[in-house]
């Protein structure tokens, strides 16, 4: 059985509606992250998950039990938030304990549930101290004590490691990878950083304009994106999208655009000819030789390894992530050409969906998700 | 250096002369009947008297005045603070229909003039047999002070983070519950804010004392004051200074030790609206 | 959209209900109420001893606006709110200017300043009267001395002295409220944008006009318009210190409608006053509360 579950639930504020009938099922001990562009209604999805907004219609179900109807503080769950929310007049060691103090635990032993969960956390110096004279690394880690004091069923979290500088955000992201794997709970985490979200999620549930989008795995969120809107906003640097159209000539299908012209993908029997998308992250693209000709405009070089960014005919452009070991000058012409077992074809539009098979062959997974695991 | 210095003896000028009005009350307090009437006037007393002030508490009736305004004051306040308490969370954090009628009105009746309540206010109090008594002027200051704090403890309780109150929700506590140990606790300097304005407010409020009440056993300071003024044959001015000095000593007090809160209720209410 | 309303939702709308209860009915009871009735009133003929009414309808409002007492009411209470406004602003905004420099012991300055603001129009009405005293009042004997007059002055007595004399003490009372509004807003100003101004030659003055005027502007209309809702319908100052005299020279109509109701004890006549009061009133309010919102929804 599912841990938490969505069923057809819609959100209206008025005339907005923030969340389109979203159907999502995630699974006990699963780390689920949702992720999307601001107003993609990922947090308007959290906070009803949470019972502070209500849902205009549809069911949202904890465990075996529909929670609509319930109180945040009868759902059994913890949430971390975004501006941490610690209360301003209480110590750390009463804001820790005072989730277990509205539970009706016991005085006594609340004391050594705070006592435990402040090792945990590396606050024990910290617990007679009120929240205004902590740095925020430290708010941060009362919060999450917070959350941690109790055992819900589910953690959530709402975008908890935004207000933390990158190195410390870095830390925080591997602390909490480690903290889920020991506690072996229910996370749902809510961020519109694709890095967090790649790098901590089981699953990632990518939501724009408030419908989502996909519900997979991060690789094969990255691999074989659903559509055209997952294709363009996961990765860095983004994929190249290249609108164009698939035509059918004998058994073969083509991709055709201004100056370009490929074979395409195995497609999906529902494909049909007319104006389509081309998808190729930018290590799919080959650059030295190749059919395509173009100009080198931009080299951003990381240390191990180069982008560079060419122009195609008049109005097109192609970013290829290469290797360090050749440089390239602005202004250079130069061959590419795109690894076509890499491509991917959606249908037009910004949504348009995915047309061709997922790509099964075993793709190396990019050199950020590979250091930060 | 030069332009430095004039422009604080400039400025401190300018301080000066608005304050005189107030030195000068304190001054012809403390200055013995005959030296009143010198010309040219002393700048400062030559003797030095209490004797008005001693005057002003045996021989008339302000401390009856005094206490009554301070009752007025003190019950005005808690009232009005109370229910705009309770009233300011409600219009900040529920929603409900007329939620937003409701705040429009309590702008509207900040800025309505006492003047066109006065009448019918009048006519019910007689009618309910409460005129000439403390209880009276309670209900009507209500009319002004419960606006007023209501708008300004809207604006205070806006300010308090919404994650607060969520992350008690969280954490097992009902409405009322997160309202009792979070939200009360950030919204303390508001009320005490609040508080010190509405009681200012009904501590110098003139027109409804005027109208609603007319026997010395009831009577507030401001009236009271302003009846020994118009009532004596001559009027002593020393005396009446000195009354206008201890009607001004609890704002003294009020204004020394609470300047923040009271710039702090100006910034929120007076001014941002 | 109602019906589907969770149970939880239902039961804090209901919370929420029950804690505005209170002030709705406080509201109903003394404001509300008190309001509708005085549009009801002012459609009767009622003396006030008896509190005995007869139905006149609309004449009340047909005697008002023929009688020439409330045209130059109306006239004087113009003349007193645009008097006294003008000087509070320019007052308050030099004061703030002046406040926020730093000044030797700033924050006593600041409190010296406040002080006639809160204090009870009472009090300053008391003091003020004192001050000028035909015989013994300081200013006059001041001004004397330095050869400005040669008679002592009847400041309260005469006109035009009398609403010169008011409009200076309502000013004197008042302006107190805008260098607040003005020097909180005055500190939110950020340097930069000085130096900016600097770096581009421009001189104090300049600096003044092009920096710190455009960010004045918006509290500056809201107190403004704050200010001039309140001078409008100010009663105790003016009543205080001249009763609306010489004769009827500054009364405005606050002062009218008190004098009606508990003077002449006409309190219908008085109602239709108030009521007239409030309509001229209701477009200054209606702008304001517009803006609020405005501001708020932004």
């Amino acid at each position: 059985m599912a841990a938490v579950n969505f069923d057809k639930v819609v959100k209206s504020f008025g005339a907005f509606t923030a969340v389109h009938g979203l159907d999502l099922a995630i699974d006990e001990g699963e780390f689920v992250s949702l992720l999307g562009p601001s107003g993609c209604g990922k947090t308007t999805t959290l906070r009803m998950l949470a019972g502070l907004e209500f849902p205009t219609s549809g069911e949202i179900s904890i465990g075996d039990r529909v929670v609509n109807d319930l109180a945040p503080g009868e759902r059994d769950i913890a949430m971390v938030f975004q501006s941490y929310a610690l209360y301003p007049h209480m110590t750390v060691a009463q804001n820790i304990a005072y989730p277990l103090k509205k539970r009706g635990v016991p005085k006594s032993e609340r004391g050594a549930m705070v006592q435990k969960t402040a090792e945990l956390l590396q606050l024990t110096e910290l617990l007679s101290r009120k929240p205004r004279q902590l740095s925020g690394g430290q708010q941060q880690r009362v919060a999450l004590g917070r959350a941690l004091v109790r055992d819900p069923k589910v953690f959530l979290l709402d975008e908890p490691l935004s207000n933390l500088d990158a190195k410390l955000r870095g830390y925080m992201r591997v602390e909490l990878v480690e903290l889920h794997r020991r506690l072996g709970r229910t996370m749902v985490y809510v961020t519109h950083d694709q890095l967090e979200a790649m790098t901590m999620s089981d699953r990632i549930a990518v939501m724009e304009g408030g419908r989502l989008q996909q519900f997979a795995p991060p690789t094969e969120v990255y691999r074989a994106p659903a559509n055209r809107f997952v294709a363009g906003f996961i990765g860095t640097p983004a994929m190249n999208l290249i609108d164009g159209e698939i035509r059918q000539s004998g058994g073969t299908w083509q991709f055709h655009a201004p100056g370009l012209t490929l074979d395409c993908p195995p497609l999906l029997d529902s494909a049909r000819p007319g104006p389509a998308c081309l998808g190729i992250r930018p290590e799919g693209v080959v650059f030295g030789s190749g059919p395509i000709e173009g100009v080198v405009q931009v080299v951003e070089q990381t240390g191990h390894e180069n982008i560079v960014v060419a122009r195609i005919g008049a109005d097109m452009r192609l970013t290829g992530r290469v290797g360090a070991e050749r440089v390239w000058q602005a202004g250079e012409t130069v061959r590419c050409g795109i690894d076509i077992d890499r491509a991917h074809i959606f249908a037009a539009g910004a949504a348009g969906e995915r047309l061709n098979r997922p790509g099964l062959r075993p793709v190396e997974a990019p050199a950020v998700i590979k250091a930060a695991r | 250096m030069i332009r430095r210095v004039a422009f604080n003896l400039f400025a401190w000028g300018i301080v000066l002369a608005v304050a005189f009005p107030l030195f000068w009350m304190l001054v012809t307090s403390v200055k013995p009947q005959f030296e009143l009437f010198r010309r040219p006037p002393t700048f400062l007393p030559e003797t030095w008297t209490l004797e008005h002030y001693i005057r002003l508490i045996q021989d008339t009736p302000f401390l009856t005045y005094f206490k009554n305004s301070i009752i007025l004051s003190t019950a005005t306040t808690l009232v009005v603070v109370a229910i705009s308490t309770l009233g300011a969370y409600s219009l900040v954090r529920f929603k409900y229909r007329g939620r937003e009628s409701l705040a429009f009105l309590v702008l509207f009746t900040y800025l309505l003039p006492s003047v066109v309540l006065i009448i019918p206010l009048y006519l019910m109090l007689v009618s309910m047999g409460l005129s000439n008594t403390i209880f009276s002027l309670v209900i009507a200051y209500t009319t002004f002070a419960l606006p007023y704090a209501l708008w300004l403890l809207r604006s205070f309780m806006a300010g308090i983070p919404e994650d607060l109150e969520s992350a008690a929700l969280v954490d097992g506590a009902s409405r009322m519950g997160a309202f009792v140990d979070v939200i009360l606790p950030q919204l303390l300097p508001g009320i005490i804010s609040t508080a010190l304005f509405t009681f200012i407010l009904s501590w110098n409020e003139y027109l409804y004392a005027l109208v609603l009440v007319n026997s010395d056993s009831a009577r507030p300071l401001t009236t009271g004051v302003m009846n020994m003024l118009v009532s004596s044959f001559n009027i002593e001015w020393s005396l009446l200074m000195a009354a206008s000095v201890m009607m001004s000593v609890p704002l003294i007090i009020v204004f020394a030790f609470l300047q923040s809160y009271l710039t702090r209720g100006f910034g929120a209410g007076g001014v941002k609206g | 959209m109602q019906a589907s309303q969770t149970v939880l939702e239902r039961r804090y709308a209901a919370l929420g209900l029950l804690l505005i209860a209170p002030t709705v009915l406080v509201f109903c009871a003394v404001i509300v109420y008190p309001l509708v009735s005085a549009i009801y009133l002012s459609l009767f003929s009622i003396f006030t001893p008896t509190l005995q009414g007869e139905w006149v309808g609309l004449d009340n409002y047909r005697t008002l606006l023929a009688k020439d007492e409330f045209w130059s009411s109306l006239v004087n209470n113009l003349i007193w709110t645009v008097g006294t406004l003008t000087l509070q602003i320019l007052l308050g905004v030099g004061m703030a200017l002046v406040l926020h420099q730093n000044i030797w012991f700033r924050s006593l300055a600041r409190s010296l300043i406040l002080f006639p603001y809160f204090i009870s129009t009472v009090v300053a009405v008391l003091v003020w009267k004192w001050l000028f005293n035909d015989l013994y009042g300081i200013l006059n004997h001041l001004m004397l001395a330095v050869g400005m007059i040669d008679m002592p002055v009847d400041y309260l007595g005469t006109m035009p002295n009398a609403m010169i004399s008011v409009i200076l003490v309502g000013a004197w009372k008042f302006f107190p409220f805008v260098v607040i509004a003005v020097l909180a807003r005055l500190q939110t100003i950020p340097d930069a944008l000085y130096e900016a101004a600097r770096i581009d030659g421009a001189g104090p003055i300049a600096r003044f006009f092009d920096v710190t005027l455009p960010q004045l502007r918006d509290v500056l209309v809201v107190i403004i318009m704050l200010r001039a809702i309140w001078d409008f319908k100010e009663f105790d100052m003016i009543y205080l210190l001249t009763g609306g005299g010489p004769i009827t020279s500054t009364q405005t109509l606050p002062l009218l409608v008190y004098k009606e109701a508990f003077a002449l004890n006409q309190m219908g006549m008085a109602a239709a006053y108030a009521v007239v009061m409030m309509l001229i009133m209701l477009v200054f309010m209606i702008v304001y509360i517009r803006r609020t919102r405005q501001e708020a929804d932004t």
